[in-house]
């Protein structure tokens, strides 16, 4: 146990996030993703902040958790959004942009 | 001092800008009377001016830069907006403006039918102004904005009847002509200022003697650049023939511009220089000899054409010639003393001829012409004082300065007998010209049935009789313009007293209007002989020398043959090839890297994630 | 493990090792275990419901991994917000958008997907063991934050090293509302529009 622990298991938290923001076609489990991986720094922030006897670590979540917040309200409107004009949630249907 | 000197470019431009802006909703009428009344007020100061001079004692009258603000101001090099007020640029301010303002005057009458009235009077004003920058720049470089907005000016006017071809066409041309002569004269104000540090004519006069000798490679320079720009604007020889088709234009305006003062102004920039163009004996040669061909060469010309403007335009550019050759030979103050006799009587001319294409309903070829001396009395008599004026009958304005001109040719330290005896052959065949001129036209009987001729109104006769007087009588002018200009050149014309040449001179002139006569007036059998007997040179002359064939062939032929082979092969196969090669090229990468862009957000995701395993590797491995 | 010391009844010293430590290592490994298994079931779980209902336990978790770090504001906030304001927000826009079931199949993107998080978390796991920084160790000590608090001495830090960024996420967070309400009450237009 000690810093290696918690590196490994926010590494592997932060993985499981990317896995699930790349494979999974729902957008709000796509968010719950993201919110996986901005857990997964707090985790490690909260962590190295205990280890090194310093508390500008929670600090810093902090600020993560406001801008996670800030980030899911507005994500979830555009979502909100986008199921009105389309009735659709998937995302591999909103391709409108493709070149 | 002379403030108010500002006036004279002020208010034409007042009126060139009211006009192009309100012409169109203005009573036609009163669109004249602004357009003469700019150029009046400008007249009546230019007097103020002659006046506030005259009671100024000699030596003080030279050098009077007034200062409007400073434009440009660049480490030692500054540009003023700035006035010269000397005697010469008064004298020239009095010319432009005096047969401005009468010319003027007669466009009211003369252009009263055409139904683009405001804006002809709005170009004649912007000319007034462009001319009087031109003499009253105290620089070399607003020497040449107004040079080129006379030019600008001139190509206007040529082509304002912009529904003839032909009248686009010389307007094209004369424009062409003349930029090459701005160009000449750019590339001399380079060269001035890269040797004197200035382009202020006070600066560079005063610096020029002191830094350079005689026939020196730079003043070399300088004058024969600035000898382009006047040939060109001059219609001079090799760069004349856009004068002749200049005539395309309307009367006035051939009047006004192309013949008494812009066309000058190659005259003007000479004397101007004066003091560069002392310290280049071999320039002042050149002008002189091209002075004198051009004379022979345009009088020549003149004989056998039909076109009642063309044998004037001719006419001007060999009159043209004699105030080259007379500043040649370094009488400059002779050379704008015929400056302005000439000015006077080539206007009568014009404008007298233009009253009778207004009365023949624009009829210019003279075969048609005849029997008008009885029906237009008036336009008969001051055309009469005009001719004998030019032909330099005895007691009359062209008299004066042409035998002036004649005898300095050959008594002047730089003249010669060649240079003589050219001009005494010109002035017959000028008496000629304008006689044989006035024959058919006024003379005889109407070779035209069709028309009705009829006098002029007032409004044209009246500036007709005020240059025929002024013709009758400038000579007297003489010896005041001699001692007005004496300040700027440093002497005054030496008289010759020569009774020999004096009559011999006279003797030409006579023998030119008999002959006439003798052709045109009592005999048409002596001309059917005289013309099959000279039928080669009748020939010559009538195709002008060939001249613009030569331009053809030697110029615009080779330089179309390149165009043309330009465009079939450099073009297409290397310019355009490459251009299109690019584009398809760039369409085909560019489609396959679209092909990228999914629109699918998972992709992108996993492209960042791809991303992010190339960094960390940067990370962990080095 | 450096523990929090406390007074114990039982005298453990006659044992070889901390009892106490041995317990607190234990229940950090099981929560931790426990966080990334709830993690495993949100991204792994085809209704979004149960999903949501995932990351609530794992967010429990960590909230308790946060308390075991001795950061109970940090822990409260997390439970509060995240657990609270957020998962709720969550489940509303569910509730709303019907959690339809997501149809899984295995796809090539989805391996080409697999092999690069794995190449991914595995170089995380070897960056561990580059460290190339040095630690800067700081002056909170678990006793002296139970001295004070921990919301004090958090705040204490937050209201005067880190003022301007606590500003600006304020600001953040306000943009963030004018945003949604621009997102949410202008674009109903264009929806009618189209509906008909």
């Amino acid at each position: 146990m000690g810093p290696h622990f918690i590196l490994l298991i926010s590494a592997l938290i932060f993985s499981i996030g990317a896995l699930g923001f790349v494979i999974r076609r729902n957008p709000l489990i796509m968010f719950m993703s993201v919110e996986l991986m901005l857990n997964s720094v707090n985790f490690l922030l909260i962590g190295y902040s205990n280890e090194l006897r310093s508390i500008d670590g929670q600090i810093f979540a902090l600020v993560i958790m406001t801008v996670a917040a800030a980030e899911v309200v507005v994500g979830l409107a555009i979502i909100l959004t986008i199921f009105r004009t389309r009735h659709d949630l998937d995302v591999d249907h909103l391709d409108v942009l493709k070149g | 001092m002379f403030g108010y000197a500002w006036l004279i470019l002020l208010a034409p431009l007042a009126g060139f800008i009211f006009l192009s802006w309100f012409g169109e909703r203005i009573p036609r009428d009163r669109v004249g009377w602004i357009a003469c009344g700019t150029v009046g007020a400008a007249f009546l100061a230019t007097l103020t001016l002659l006046l506030e001079m005259s009671v100024l004692e000699p030596d003080q009258r030279l050098n009077h830069v007034i200062t409007l603000y400073t434009w440009i101001t660049s480490g030692k090099f500054t540009l003023n907006l700035a006035l010269l007020v000397d005697p010469l640029s008064v004298f020239m301010f009095l010319v432009v403006t005096g047969v401005g303002f009468v010319i003027h005057v007669y466009s009211i009458g003369y252009m009263s039918h055409d139904p683009e009235y405001s804006r002809f009077f709005a170009y004649m004003n912007l000319f007034i102004f462009s001319m009087c920058t031109l003499v009253g720049a105290a620089d070399f470089f607003f020497l040449i904005v107004g040079w080129a907005l006379v030019g600008l000016a001139s190509y206007l006017l040529i082509g304002f009847w912009r529904d003839r071809t032909s009248a686009v066409l010389a307007a094209r041309k004369a424009f062409v002509m003349n930029v090459i002569g701005d160009v000449g004269m750019v590339i001399a104000a380079f060269v001035i200022f890269e040797h004197f540090g200035s382009l202020n004519y006070v600066d560079v006069f005063q610096a020029a003697p002191k830094l350079f000798m005689a026939n020196d490679d730079v003043i070399l320079l300088i004058t024969l650049f600035l000898l382009v720009g006047a040939v060109a604007k001059s219609a001079q020889i090799p760069l004349h023939t856009w004068l002749p088709d200049a005539m395309e234009g309307p009367t006035p305006v051939s009047a006004l511009i192309h013949a008494a003062t812009m066309v000058t102004a190659g005259v003007y920039l000479v004397a101007r220089c004066h003091v560069l163009y002392a310290l280049a004996p071999f320039s002042m040669y050149l002008i002189a000899t091209i002075g004198a061909v051009t004379a022979v060469f345009a009088g020549s010309m003149a004989m056998v054409q039909y076109d009642i403007k063309r044998i004037i335009a001719y006419s001007t550019m060999s009159q043209l010639g004699y105030m080259f050759l007379a500043v040649g030979i370094g009488m400059f103050s002779l050379g704008m003393f015929h400056l302005m006799t000439h000015a006077f009587f080539k206007a009568l001319l014009f404008l007298g001829a233009g009253s009778v294409i207004h009365g023949l309903n624009d009829e210019q070829d003279i075969r048609k012409m005849g029997g008008l001396g009885r029906i237009m009395p008036i336009t008969h008599a001051t055309f009469l004082i005009g001719a004998l004026a030019l032909a330099g009958f005895p007691l009359t304005s062209g008299y004066y300065s042409k035998e002036a001109i004649i005898m300095s040719s050959w008594h002047a330290e730089m003249g010669n007998f060649v240079f003589w005896g050219i001009a005494v052959f010109t002035a017959g065949m000028t008496a000629f010209y304008i006689f044989r001129l006035f024959f058919y036209t006024f003379m005889g009987k109407s070779r035209n049935a069709e028309a009705h001729p009829h006098e002029s109104p007032i409004v044209m006769t009246g500036p007709l009789m005020v240059l025929a007087l002024l013709s009758l009588c400038g000579g007297v002018l003489g010896p005041w313009v001699s001692r007005f200009l004496a300040p700027v050149f440093g002497f005054e014309i030496p008289h010759f007293e020569d009774g020999l040449l004096e009559t011999i001179a006279l003797l030409a002139g006579i023998g030119g209007i008999v002959t006439a006569i003798l052709l045109y007036f009592t005999g048409q059998d002596r001309l059917e002989f005289a013309k099959q007997a000279l039928a080669p040179i009748y020939d010559i002359l009538f195709h002008k020398y060939y001249v613009d064939e030569l331009y053809d062939f030697f110029i615009v032929q080779p330089v179309k043959g390149i165009g043309a082979f330009l465009e079939e092969r450099v073009e297409k196969f290397g310019i355009d090839f490459a251009v299109d090669q690019v584009g398809v090229q760039l369409r085909e990468v560019s489609f396959y890297i679209s092909l990228w862009q999914s629109g699918k957000v998972r992709i992108y995701a996993t492209n960042m994630v791809a991303g992010m395993v190339v960094i960390l590797l940067f990370v962990v491995f080095l | 493990m450096r523990s929090g010391g406390g007074d114990t009844v039982f005298d453990f010293s006659w044992v070889d090792f901390n009892l106490f430590e041995v317990t607190y290592d234990v229940v950090v490994f099981v929560v931790g275990i426990t966080a990334v298994l709830a993690a495993l079931g949100v991204i792994l779980c085809s209704s979004p419901i149960y999903c949501a209902l995932y990351l609530i336990g794992h967010m429990m978790c960590l909230a308790l991994l946060f308390l075991l770090y001795h950061a109970e504001f940090i822990a409260a906030v997390q439970i509060i917000v995240y657990a609270g304001a957020v998962m709720i927000l969550f489940l509303f826009i569910i509730a709303l958008l019907g959690g339809k079931k997501e149809k899984q199949e295995f796809s090539f993107h989805k391996f080409m997907a697999l092999g690069f998080v794995g190449i991914l978390s595995a170089e995380l796991m070897l960056s561990a063991r580059v460290g190339k920084t040095q630690p800067v160790e700081g002056m909170f000590t678990p006793a002296k934050i139970t001295e004070v608090g921990s919301a004090k001495a958090v705040g204490i830090e937050l209201f005067s090293r880190h003022l301007v960024p606590f500003e600006l996420a304020s600001i953040l967070l306000l943009v963030a509302a004018v945003g949604v309400i621009c997102l949410a009450k202008f674009p109903l237009k264009p929806l009618r529009r189209r509906a008909r």
